[in-house]
């Protein structure tokens, strides 16, 4: 962590001359110190989050498998995804990742790494793989309230393990700029992040990604109290807050279209303003997630909000 | 054992226990609703009082979230106790519960079947023609040991108990996406969480269905206590009444498991607990022991869907928490007693 702020320290006086990493790179990662002699060449990345940020990085070719794909590629990455390894539609066993030769493992989920799973971290670090959980998704050690610059941060912890700090800081300034130009909605609306679930809704709470978001956008979170990421929480409590509008998370599994078929037929739910006013932003699942696709997603519900014609309650 | 009057008393304040639970915990949820309210909106829906004192979101709270769970919460919880009653004395096993037999395992199992298939609204049907398949495999592995004793019944129904949660687990494995899991496993956990008007009604019929056919055979179900012989010597078809018997419990369990999962030691704490106090005649026992479970059920739900607001907890989680202690000091209890 220390080296990035050095690091971007550095930048800041030494303008568009980037410094090159110097090896061993020691970091700080969920709980655990990892040492790179090098920069990896041969990657396996797991959940969409860990990919996309590496083919965002230009890294595409230093990716020899990737796991738990939760959807398509964006466009802007889907020809330098192309022809990337899918090791297992879900979470890869061990054998399967280490058949590929890795020398790094780049985890969405610290649950990537157990035992029935990619590895244990202590393990593959004995075989020599180097390992990394996404901050915002890291149990050991309870993150901070996820913010944007946490997620620029990791963008420049992978610039410095792959010594890209170039591509790094350059993905990392045109996110910024895109967010700069993003004024919050100014109407003072409340929204429920409904993510899944149909008995229970699963939706975002206070301190991950959609909190994160949602603030970005100006809305006020009905659940932004709860100190968790998400949170399996009750229709009661959903309709006792009555939302403005509704975010919709569209998976493959899960798609939106469900979600809203759900919400209007539910002799309750379809009481709900937004619901009868068909209020809906949606936002595809792998940019749910921390990562590289939060900023252009912010930016999509934007628009989609800025569309809607909510009258003054 | 305590005089007639004494059940009289006892019913009665069972009953009135009840009643007043059930006005109390439809008052008690995530959204801030007066006791007051909540009944005038009820009271308006019955067609007994005015306009409703609510605005129609928080009205929908009232009659279509809690009333529907509250009556579902206290059907399941007769319905369980029920079943359990009748299974400890079929099986002449105390441990005997929907859950040793193997009934609610096959029934999820049936259940999930049902649900990956796309079949969700037939989920009760899968859940009772598996608890029913569950049941029979039991009953003819014991048979094929060479009878259907009870220690055999109870051996072959942990058997099918294993194998139908391990090909639960299998499809669950094997299918589910993203975060689909979340679901299944909450119900698996016993969750009575979207619990609509149509679950309390089909909970309610099994109830309306299966409780008279039980209830009447009370005295035969004395008979069972003392073996088969003493039964057959009293001139009941065993082999009938035990049939009859086994088909209302598979249809009981099956229902209860398709709406609230496999909500667990309420078959098996609340019979013996009633037993404990008014012994052990099924004429008063299998009443007592649904009055019992209903309350219990009842609490349990309120407190999984309150003490985490604005989360919810599976229900099972909290009948398991309470049930398995207060298993343990009934079983003091008894070794005191005998």
């Amino acid at each position: 962590m220390r080296l990035v702020v050095l690091t971007t320290a550095l930048l800041a006086l030494s303008g568009p001359a980037f410094a090159a990493t110097t090896y061993p790179l020691t970091l700080q990662n969920c709980g655990a110190e990892v040492t790179f002699d090098k920069a990896p060449a041969r990657v396996v990345t797991i959940k969409s989050t860990a990919t996309e940020l590496l083919l965002s990085l230009g890294l595409g070719d230093r990716i020899v498998g990737v796991g738990f794909q939760d959807g398509p590629l964006p466009e802007a990455l889907a020809a330098a995804g192309a022809s990337l390894k899918v090791l297992a539609d879900k979470l890869p066993s061990q054998e399967v990742v280490l058949e590929t030769d890795p020398d790094f493992i780049y985890g969405g989920w610290e649950s990537n790494f157990a035992a029935d799973g990619a590895g244990e971290r202590p393990t593959l670090e004995q075989l020599g793989v180097k390992t990394y959980v996404a901050p915002a998704a890291c149990r050991t050690v309870k993150p901070p309230k996820l913010s944007f610059d946490a997620i620029f941060a990791e963008i420049g912890e992978m610039g410095s393990i792959f010594d890209a700090d170039a591509a790094a800081t350059a993905l990392v300034d045109s996110q910024k700029a895109s967010l700069a130009a993003l004024a919050p909605d100014p109407r003072g609306l409340t929204a429920v992040w409904y993510s899944s679930g149909t008995k229970a809704p699963y939706v975002g709470a206070g301190s991950n990604a959609p909190a994160m978001i949602m603030t970005a956008l100006g809305l006020k979170n009905v659940f932004g109290d709860v100190d968790d990421g998400w949170v399996a929480a009750s229709w009661e409590a959903v309709v006792d807050a009555n939302p403005d509008v509704i975010v919709l998370v569209d998976a493959a599994w899960n798609p939106a279209a469900q979600k809203i078929k759900l919400l209007s037929e539910n002799p309750i739910t379809s009481q709900l303003d937004a619901v009868v006013n068909q209020r809906y932003l949606i936002i595809p699942f792998p940019a749910s997630e921390a990562g590289v696709r939060n900023v252009p997603a912010t930016l999509d519900l934007a628009k989609q909000l800025a569309a809607l014609n909510i009258p003054a309650k | 054992m305590p005089q007639r009057p004494a059940y009289l008393a006892a019913y009665a304040g069972l009953w009135a226990l009840l009643l007043a639970s059930a006005t109390i915990a439809v008052t008690f949820g995530p959204a801030e609703i007066s006791p007051t309210e909540v009944w005038g909106t009820i009271l308006h829906h019955l067609g007994m009082a005015g306009d409703s004192p609510l605005s129609h979101l928080r009205d929908a709270i009232v009659w279509q979230l809690r009333l529907p769970r509250v009556l579902a919460a206290l059907g399941i919880g007769a319905g369980l106790a029920l079943a359990g009653t009748v299974m400890q004395v079929l099986t002449r096993n105390p441990l005997a519960d929907p859950y040793l037999l193997g009934l609610s395992s096959g029934a999820a199992l049936g259940a999930v079947i049902f649900l990956l298939t796309g079949a969700a609204l037939l989920m009760p049907v899968g859940a009772f023609l598996g608890s029913l398949a569950a049941l029979g495999l039991a009953l003819l592995i014991a048979r094929l040991l060479g009878g259907a004793t009870p220690s055999r019944a109870i051996l072959a129904g942990i058997c099918i108990a294993a194998l139908a949660s391990a090909a639960t687990s299998l499809l669950i494995f094997w299918s589910a996406t993203g975060d689909s899991y979340r679901e299944i496993l909450s119900w698996l956990l016993g969750s009575l969480s979207g619990t609509t008007w149509g679950d309390a009604v089909l909970v309610m019929l099994a109830l309306a269905l299966c409780t008279p056919i039980i209830l009447l055979s009370g005295r035969g179900l004395d008979a069972f206590a003392f073996g088969d012989d003493a039964a057959a010597s009293l001139g009941i078809d065993i082999t009938r009444l035990r049939w009859t018997l086994l088909a209302a419990t598979a249809l009981l369990t099956g229902v209860m498991v398709a709406i609230g999962g496999a909500i667990g030691f309420v078959g098996l704490v609340v019979p013996h607990a009633v037993r404990l106090a008014v012994g052990s005649r099924h004429r008063v026992l299998l009443p007592m022991s649904m009055l019992v479970g209903a309350i219990f059920m009842l609490w349990t739900d309120t407190a999984a869907r309150t003490l985490f607001d604005p989360r919810e907890l599976p229900v099972g989680i909290v009948t398991a928490l309470i049930g398995a202690p207060a298993f343990l000091l009934i079983l003091l209890r008894y070794r005191r007693v005998t």
